[in-house]
């Protein structure tokens, strides 16, 4: 095993990584597989299917445990799962709150699955408001790809012939309940629209996958695989074509190069026995998310590339983007006070969104540029959150929280930030992480682009819980922490001048041509829509070009 | 499992596995809540005796008190019916901060105020006089300045109740929380002619 030569390495079994092995093996290709942690049981792994009092502390997590989670999703349900190892540094000035999940299948255990599609409008930005650059690449071109990863994974919309939202190939949507129709009446009134969203759950069986059964936990795991993700999706079929050697529990390090600079393989630090490592492939592609992915490259050093392997450009860590969360506004329906309960919540899913309305005609007719989408939340929820808007105690207090219970609401805005010379990742000087590996350092903040578009939304929202009949109960004083959508894009950004770019318009390094990126560290910008489907959507185009160009080298590096 | 949407069967199968697999002992008042049944839950049984592992027998008797007024039994049961104080003392056992120091400092601003305005101690007042103390600051909009400390533990009480009861079984049956059941299709809104809402059946409650 030592000195066998993978025709590919694969740095990463998320969304880009686990496209990437699947696409890889069912070519017949010789795989060898690296993650960080280890693989789950979904048997033992998943407690989405336990009540609040089946934990020891009833979900809200042992309070000594508690103070080292990072965000909602690391919680007593999950525990054990989310990465707390692996160390990262802020610049001064900076935050930002990082969950990774390193487990065999990344984020893709546990994200959000709204899946729309990039658009033109997105891809020709830059012509049309003459901010940053264009993507290298048309709609038309990576349209098809969408459509296989849509049949793969199974997305459930309709068709909304929307200018920012190109419709693809749906399953049948998830139902409108009661709050999606009074804000769908609302939305009218006042020229937002209101429509079902591009959700990766499926609402009938798929592809050899069961049907949604609507226990409301997704984001604490599916345990029968009911949404798309690597291990239920992709890496079995992998598995089974005898060309995958997965290992688990090891942290890539390096790129090693050959003496002409190429790649020629991985080193890796195995965290059991904290041991480097060193595998070989004549191609290796990086898909360990974005600031993972240019934390390698800029790790890469070597006598060819002294500022990190294909980084030439000097690009790579450069043009970090991210989207801005933060709740617009909250409120309840009067309408709804004193109702039955209504299962609102079993999806535990984006069943409707507000997709990007601004600057769809002129791209400058509003103050910021580019656009923003905005997802609704709402109805009866495990806990009554909103208790502390009541006041007093006793019978009174106990019947209002019920009366409450069907009608809380609130929105949530996804608003890209625009390119920036302040955002980017380089290697922490001063700082290792528990393996020797030097750590990715974050200098980020919000650009005034970004800001306008939460005072605008959080007007928007405002009018339009108010033509919907609710009571309005203000936003949040400020967005989240940035990172906090793990929506993380731009580091490795393609392009076609090799001076200004990493990669070109196939993921393929312009500086070494068998190193491939396929994550979502390649988008030129961070659009309003969410970034998996088209990791997934590029990463699939990405590695059926490095096929073809293993093919054409024959036994030969790619 | 592949190629076949789930029968309830087998859902009802997932969820008793999971509820095998959370091997949590419970409490003497929570233990009921964390048996598993579907259909209707099965009435309790008969209550043991429970012993504060954090707080003093006296702290423990005053904290079931107060969330027994804050959440009291009325035609459902109540946060003494779910072992709330159980969950508080718990919690406070296994390292929550602010339910220790707080909460301690908390139990002597309330007995010092009881001494000066019923002299007793807040667990031997009546019920009436209990609710009267409270009532100084479980409203803000009422509560006086000098009452920052009272006002401060009540909410500090009354989070963790409302945390206690509203995770226990009594406290999901009271909301009807409608997850962690099957459902076929994604459920969709039933009042098809009413979509701002308007004209629903007058409220239960």
């Amino acid at each position: 095993m030592a000195n066998q030569i993978y025709d590919v390495i694969v740095i990463g079994t998320g969304a880009g990584g686990g496209m990437a092995i699947h696409t890889l093996c069912q070519a017949g290709a010789k795989v060898c597989a690296l993650n960080g942690s280890r693989r789950l049981d979904p048997s033992k792994d998943f407690r989405n299917h336990r009540k609040p009092y089946d934990m020891p502390f009833r979900g809200f997590g042992e309070p000594e445990k508690r103070r080292h989670w990072i965000g909602y999703m690391d919680n007593e349900y999950t525990e054990g799962i989310w990465e707390h190892d692996i160390a990262f540094t802020t610049a001064p000035g900076t935050e930002w709150t990082w969950r990774r999940c390193f487990a065999v299948g990344g984020k893709t255990n546990f994200w959000g699955r709204s899946s729309a599609r990039f658009a033109e409008i997105d891809f020709r930005a830059a012509t049309r408001d003459g901010y940053d650059v264009d993507w290298p690449l048309s709609y038309e071109e990576i349209a098809p790809y969408y459509s296989r990863v849509e049949r793969m994974i199974g997305v459930a919309s309709t068709v909304q012939n929307r200018p920012s939202n190109p419709d693809g190939e749906y399953l049948p949507p998830m139902n409108f309940r009661c709050i999606d129709r009074i804000l769908e009446s609302g939305s009218h009134k006042v020229g937002i629209p209101y429509l079902p969203d591009r959700i990766a759950q499926l609402t009938v069986p798929h592809a050899g996958h069961p049907s949604c059964h609507y226990c409301a936990n997704c984001t604490d795991g599916c345990d029968v695989g009911a949404f798309f993700s690597t291990p239920w999706f992709f890496l079995p079929s992998a598995e089974k074509s005898g060309n995958l050697e997965l290992r688990t529990n090891v942290l890539a390090k390096n790129i090693l190069v050959d003496e002409n600079g190429r790649a020629k393989g991985v080193a890796y630090v195995d965290r059991n026995t904290k041991q480097e490592v060193e595998v070989y492939g004549k191609a290796v592609v990086i898909a360990a998310s974005c600031i993972e992915s240019a934390r390698i490259i800029l790790n890469s050093k070597s006598r060819h590339w002294p500022d990190g392997i294909a980084n030439s450009s000097g690009q790579a860590g450069r043009n970090l983007c991210d989207h801005l969360y933060g709740t617009t506004a909250r409120g309840y329906f009067p309408q709804l006070l004193g109702q039955p309960s209504f299962p609102d919540n079993v999806s535990s899913s984006t069943v409707a969104w507000m997709p990007r309305w601004q600057n769809l005609n002129n791209p400058r007719e509003e103050k910021f540029i580019r656009g923003y989408s905005v997802y609704p939340d709402g109805g009866c929820s495990e806990f009554p959150w909103y208790f502390d808007q009541i006041e007093g105690f006793g019978r009174e207090y106990k019947r209002e929280i019920k009366r409450r219970y069907p009608t809380p609401i609130s929105f949530y805005i996804q608003a890209p930030t625009q390119r920036s010379d302040k955002n980017f990742v380089d290697i922490d000087p001063q700082v290792k992480d528990m393996y020797g590996i030097p750590t990715a350092r974050l200098h980020f903040e919000w650009d005034p682009n970004t800001l306008l578009m939460w005072e605008h939304g959080k007007h928007g929202c405002e009018q339009l819980l108010r033509a919907s009949g609710a009571e309005y109960l203000g936003s949040a004083p400020e967005p989240d922490m940035p990172g906090t959508s793990l929506h993380e894009t731009g580091t490795l950004r393609m392009g076609n001048d090799p001076k200004k770019f990493v990669t070109n318009r196939f993921g393929q390094t312009h500086d070494v041509p068998n190193l491939y990126i396929c994550d979502a560290s390649v988008f030129p910008n961070c659009t309003d829509k969410t970034t998996t489907i088209s990791i997934l959507a590029f990463s699939l185009r990405t590695t059926e070009h490095l096929i073809d160009n293993l093919k054409k080298m024959g036994g030969k590096s790619a | 499992m592949a190629n076949q949407g789930l029968d309830r069967r087998t859902v009802l199968e997932m969820l008793a596995k999971a509820a095998a697999a959370s091997q949590f002992p419970g409490f003497s008042r929570w233990a009921f809540g964390a048996e598993q049944q579907h259909g209707e839950s099965s009435p309790s049984r008969p209550q043991q005796h429970y012993t504060p592992i954090y707080f003093s027998q006296p702290q423990y008797q005053t904290i079931e008190i107060l969330t027994d007024l804050i959440i009291p039994a009325d035609e459902t049961p109540g946060a003494k019916e779910a072992g709330v104080s159980e969950f508080i003392d718990f919690m406070a056992a296994h390292g929550e901060n602010e339910l220790r120091q707080p909460m301690r400092k908390g139990l002597v601003w309330l007995d010092a105020a009881s001494m000066k305005t019923h002299g007793s101690v807040f667990a031997r007042l009546t019920r009436e006089q209990q609710v009267a103390l409270l009532k100084t600051v479980g409203y803000p909009s009422h509560a006086a300045p000098v009452d920052a400390e009272g006002r401060t533990f009540f909410k500090l009480i009354r989070r963790y109740t409302t945390m206690g009861y509203y995770t226990s079984r009594i406290g999901l049956k009271e909301l009807d929380f409608p997850g962690l059941r099957l459902y076929t299709q994604s459920p969709a809104c039933p009042h098809t002619t009413d979509p701002e809402h308007l004209h629903l059946p007058p409220p239960r409650i």
